[in-house]
């Protein structure tokens, strides 16, 4: 029986498990990636596409693979488990490198002048306790002239003078300082966008200027009447950049009319309450203020009430009251 | 050319207001027909409806003028009545001067208005209000305000100013190139 058919049958069924390239193939089992490094073969490539990238595919899949099954073993419920090496491929950062940090004041006059940093360790040797004790904080140095139970007076204090509030206010005045050192470094560091100064920076001036005119817009129209009705203050500026809003020129001339009257009468109503003043009064005006003295004397009812009652509730007032006649459907 | 926007209207009308008073209602609601006022290039014109729908279709910058022209904004938002409103403030003018013939003149040359020259006057008119000046025939010339209220002009000398001189008929020659 000739089996040299079969055989020659089998294995162009079954390509070669080795892969034999002039190049050999770059394998980082750590990554899982294959690289071919072999110029690409014109001919195949020009005779067929897709049958050159799948033999391509299956060369690099085959090494892959070679290299994983060459890899030392552990055993696991799931069976063996291969152990990956760490990756060779160098691979670039996902997310640009950290800007570096805006420096503080005090950083860029320590390097215009030169001035070296010198690490402060937090804690100190104190000579009297013989201990290493805070400079700050828990049980820290910078208190010991507040928890002394005896103090020097100077001779020139006053006499309700307090050697303790007074430590006590200057190392809170230390603290305050510094606080407001460090917003003030936050707030130039923060402030970015804006006019940019002679040397191409941004200068935080400006960019905190602009900002406060931003809130300051925006609170102005954040009222019931959207900024409309609101009185305006002396030299309030113009709000920039809000584009004007005309009517159409061809809405009804009714409209316009309407709105015309309604201003000229609201505009006489204002004159009528500039010219109040009870100083000059003219005489005709009665000293009595009429309707206040009908609410006071109808408790609030209203005048017609009033008329009801003076009437001795007999017949109807000046009208239909809010008590109702007596007659009157409930 | 577009409507005025409340605060146009309010300066406009305040500025009427000066002249006609009350009677300003006569300039808006009026039965003869819709009138309306319209700025152009800044300038406020008093327009019927009719024409105003016809100009509608011209392009701004080829429309000169239409209707009356009743004033101008200046460019700090102010409103300055322009003499062609004459006519308007004439009709409804609340407070009237008339001045002498030998007062013509003088007027119509820009000057203020003496007392030498003045005419006739409407009683009780206070001080610092806006009225139109009329010849002894009756004819508008221009309009001004009151330098004294009438009481207080009978003390005064005849050279003393009457009415400080606003507007006057004189302008449409002096002016005539930018005043429509």
């Amino acid at each position: 029986m000739d089996v040299s058919g079969i055989i020659a049958s089998n294995a162009a069924k079954y390509a070669a498990i080795t892969v034999e390239k002039e190049t050999p193939l770059d394998v980082d089992a750590g990554l899982l990636l294959v690289t071919d490094l072999n110029p690409i073969d014109e001919e195949s490539y020009a005779a067929n596409l897709e049958d050159h990238l799948q033999s391509l595919a299956r060369d690099g899949a085959q090494a892959l693979l070679a290299a994983l099954f060459a890899l030392p073993t552990t055993r696991s419920d799931d069976g063996p488990l291969a152990q990956l090496p760490p990756p060779t491929t160098a691979l670039p950062r996902a997310k640009p490198l950290p800007k570096p940090k805006p420096p503080t004041k005090w950083e860029q006059f320590a390097a215009a002048k030169g001035i070296q940093h010198k690490v402060r360790d937090k804690r100190e040797w104190d000579e009297e306790r013989q201990e290493w004790v805070n400079r700050w904080g828990r049980d820290g140095k910078n208190r010991r002239f507040e928890e002394q139970w005896i103090t020097e007076v100077p001779a020139n204090a006053d006499v309700d003078f307090d050697p303790r509030k007074e430590a006590r206010d200057e190392r809170k005045a230390r603290v305050a300082k510094n606080e407001k050192q460090r917003l003030g470094n936050a707030a130039r560091a923060a402030g970015g966008t804006g006019k940019k100064g002679e040397d191409g920076e941004p200068r935080p001036r400006d960019a905190r200027k602009q900002q406060i005119e931003r809130t300051l817009a925006t609170s102005r129209i954040s009222t019931a009447s959207m900024g409309k009705f609101d009185r305006k203050l002396d030299g309030e500026k113009k709000v920039r950049g809000v584009k004007r809003k005309f009517d159409p020129t061809e809405r009804p001339l009714s409209d316009e009319k309407d709105a015309s009257l309604a201003l000229i009468s609201r505009m006489g109503s204002d004159a009528k309450k500039s010219r109040r003043d009870p100083a000059a009064a003219p005489d005709d005006e009665p000293m009595l203020n009429v309707r206040k003295a009908v609410r006071f004397a109808s408790k609030g009812r209203g005048g017609v009430a009033l008329g009801r009652a003076a009437a001795g509730g007999r017949g109807r007032g000046g009208g239909r009251g809010r008590g109702g006649g007596r007659g009157g459907k409930r | 050319m577009r409507p005025l926007t409340e605060e146009e209207s309010r300066a406009v009308f305040e500025k009427l207001a000066n002249y006609i008073g009350k009677n300003l209602i006569h300039l808006i609601d009026r039965p003869d027909g819709p009138y309306c006022f319209r700025l152009q290039k800044d300038r406020v014109y008093y327009v019927s409806e009719e024409s105003m729908r016809l100009s509608i279709s011209i392009a701004r910058p080829n429309l000169v003028s239409l209707g009356t022209c009743f004033g101008k904004f200046s460019k700090s938002g102010k409103f300055k009545l322009h003499i062609t409103a004459l006519d308007y403030l004439a009709k409804y003018a609340k407070y009237k001067v008339w001045i002498k013939p030998n007062g013509e003149m003088p007027f119509l040359y820009g000057n203020h208005v003496l007392k030498a020259h003045l005419g006739r006057i409407t009683e009780d008119t206070p001080e610092h209000q806006g009225v139109v000046v009329f010849s002894m025939s009756d004819t508008p010339l221009g309009f001004g305000v009151t330098a004294r209220a009438t009481v207080d002009t009978r003390k005064l000398d005849p050279t003393s100013i009457i009415i400080f001189h606003q507007a006057d008929v004189g302008e449409y020659l002096r002016d005539e190139e930018t005043l429509f």
